[in-house]
């Protein structure tokens, strides 16, 4: 049978874990980006855009630098929150950082798909029945963007487990704390030894991934499926 | 006809210039602690030995070993624990009649000042850095020590893994560890993070840092006579002015 050691169950619990959470996390963000950049008008908007989407294209070991110059002992953000007595770096709470960043291009990518699809008829029907923004957006727009959300969400979750660069620099390599599988397949492959340990979580994390764009292949589906 | 004469001609000739290239090249495969010490040495052996060109690969020595046994090209491997020369040399990639010791070292734990002053005070510590078990020799040696303290228990989710023994003098550097298991050199080098303790010695093995010149090492004329040169009198003085013991 494939042998899977006490810290690798915690390495899978971890990864679902932070995948979870950072999903979780940016959907009312991802969903506000989205809207803004979708329905509304404003100066510097391909700016905003283009900042969403840098993670995206960044290296995620520069992302996780940067977090780090923000969120550590003597960093920008860090070290009010040092004196608040908050620590982040080298905790569970950096490792979902670090993912909800480098997902949350593909999260704001699949939502704008979805809304920009959105018939624009049913929208100027509902402003000129007299209802508000909020109320458009919240009885029309979310429950037509709901197969993009689900979408991106999927695929945002796939990205958070395998989310390794970025997660090694803030959060660290701790076994049982912020150890997620890739970061035990990496500490496996570095050992001549542990070969067969390497291959047995590369092998949950191929059967994860699949279950996970599965999903999302269904949901794409569904979507394109709705004209 | 003639053209396709003369393009074969000269890629040979770029084929045996490349093939020049290549011999005077020395791979080293050398433990992350190691780091200064050779490239002082690999310095002023080069200055001596013109139309030498040094390859180095510093890392942590279980990672090394994997590496050499992969097939990377090596020379000279010079590990931090014997365990891992032994590893190479079971798989017949090391010329072992040229094993030897080339120094040794001290285990140490370094941090901010007034963080810890003995192994039992690192109960109450937050985060400590040491180097992977697997795969780093100062992780090892940490690791046992810490085992025969008894503390193995109560550290069990304080303890972030660094890739190198340099990783984890860099996590202490940083602040963002309360302290690392490093190597006296190493702490000498450290800017912010100070020498703590001494980890007692009854505690580990003693750091032993083998030599050898690998299979493909001891047919390179250079990299043999790099190798004698590590012996010599000069690379011991080199070794003591990093805070090394001269073997």
């Amino acid at each position: 049978m494939i042998p899977l050691a006490p810290s690798d169950y915690d390495a899978i619990r971890l990864s679902l874990q932070v995948a979870l959470a950072a999903t979780l996390l940016s959907i009312p963000f991802g969903f506000g980006v989205a809207y803004l950049i979708t329905f509304v008008k404003f100066r510097g908007k391909m700016l905003l855009e283009v900042f969403v989407n840098l993670p995206l294209t960044l290296p995620p070991v520069v992302v996780g630098y940067f977090l780090l110059l923000l969120l550590g002992k003597h960093g920008w953000l860090g070290s009010l929150l040092n004196n608040a007595g908050i620590r982040l770096i080298f905790t569970l709470k950096a490792a979902v950082i670090a993912s909800a960043v480098v997902g949350f291009p593909l999260l704001v990518r699949s939502l704008r798909v979805c809304m920009e699809g959105i018939d624009r008829q049913l929208i100027n029907a509902s402003r000129t029945l007299g209802a508000p923004w909020y109320d458009t957006l919240l009885t029309v727009i979310l429950p037509l963007s709901l197969p993009g959300l689900i979408a991106g969400s999927s695929l945002m979750f796939a990205r958070s487990l395998g989310e390794f660069g970025a997660t090694i620099i803030v959060a660290g390599n701790i076994p049982g704390v912020t150890q997620t599988i890739p970061l035990a397949i990496y500490e496996y492959a570095s050992s001549p030894t542990s070969e067969t340990m390497a291959l047995a979580l590369c092998l949950v994390s191929v059967v994860i991934s699949m279950a996970v764009l599965f999903m999302h292949e269904l949901m794409a589906r569904k979507m394109s499926r709705r004209d | 006809m003639k053209n396709v004469i003369k393009l074969l001609a000269t890629l040979f000739c770029l084929f045996l210039l490349v093939a020049q290239a290549v011999a005077g090249e020395i791979n080293l495969a050398v433990a992350a602690s190691l780091k200064e010490v050779t490239n002082e040495l690999s310095d002023s052996f080069a200055k001596t030995h013109p139309g030498v060109k040094f390859l180095k690969n510093y890392g942590a020595s279980g990672a090394l070993a994997k590496q050499i046994v992969s097939g990377a090209p090596s020379d000279i491997f010079i590990a931090a624990n014997p365990e891992w020369m032994e590893y190479a040399k079971n798989k017949n990639l090391i010329d072992s009649a040229t094993i030897g010791t080339f120094t040794y070292n001290t285990l140490i734990f370094a941090g901010a000042p007034g963080k810890a002053s003995s192994m039992r005070d690192l109960i109450k510590l937050d985060r400590i850095a040491i180097g992977s078990p697997r795969s780093v020799p100062a992780g090892e040696y940490a690791t046992e020590a810490i085992k025969k303290a008894g503390l193995d228990k109560h550290l069990e989710k304080k303890l972030v893994m660094a890739k190198d023994v340099r990783e984890c003098l860099m996590y202490a550097e940083r602040g963002e560890v309360d302290g690392a298991f490093v190597y006296k050199t190493d702490a000498l080098l450290a800017k912010q993070a100070m020498i703590l303790f001494t980890v007692p010695p009854d505690l580990y093995p003693q750091v032993t840092y083998p030599m050898a010149l690998t299979v493909a090492g001891a047919k390179n004329k250079d990299a043999a006579a790099f190798f004698t040169y590590l012996h010599s009198g000069e690379a011991k003085t080199v070794l003591v002015k990093y805070g090394f013991a001269p073997h």
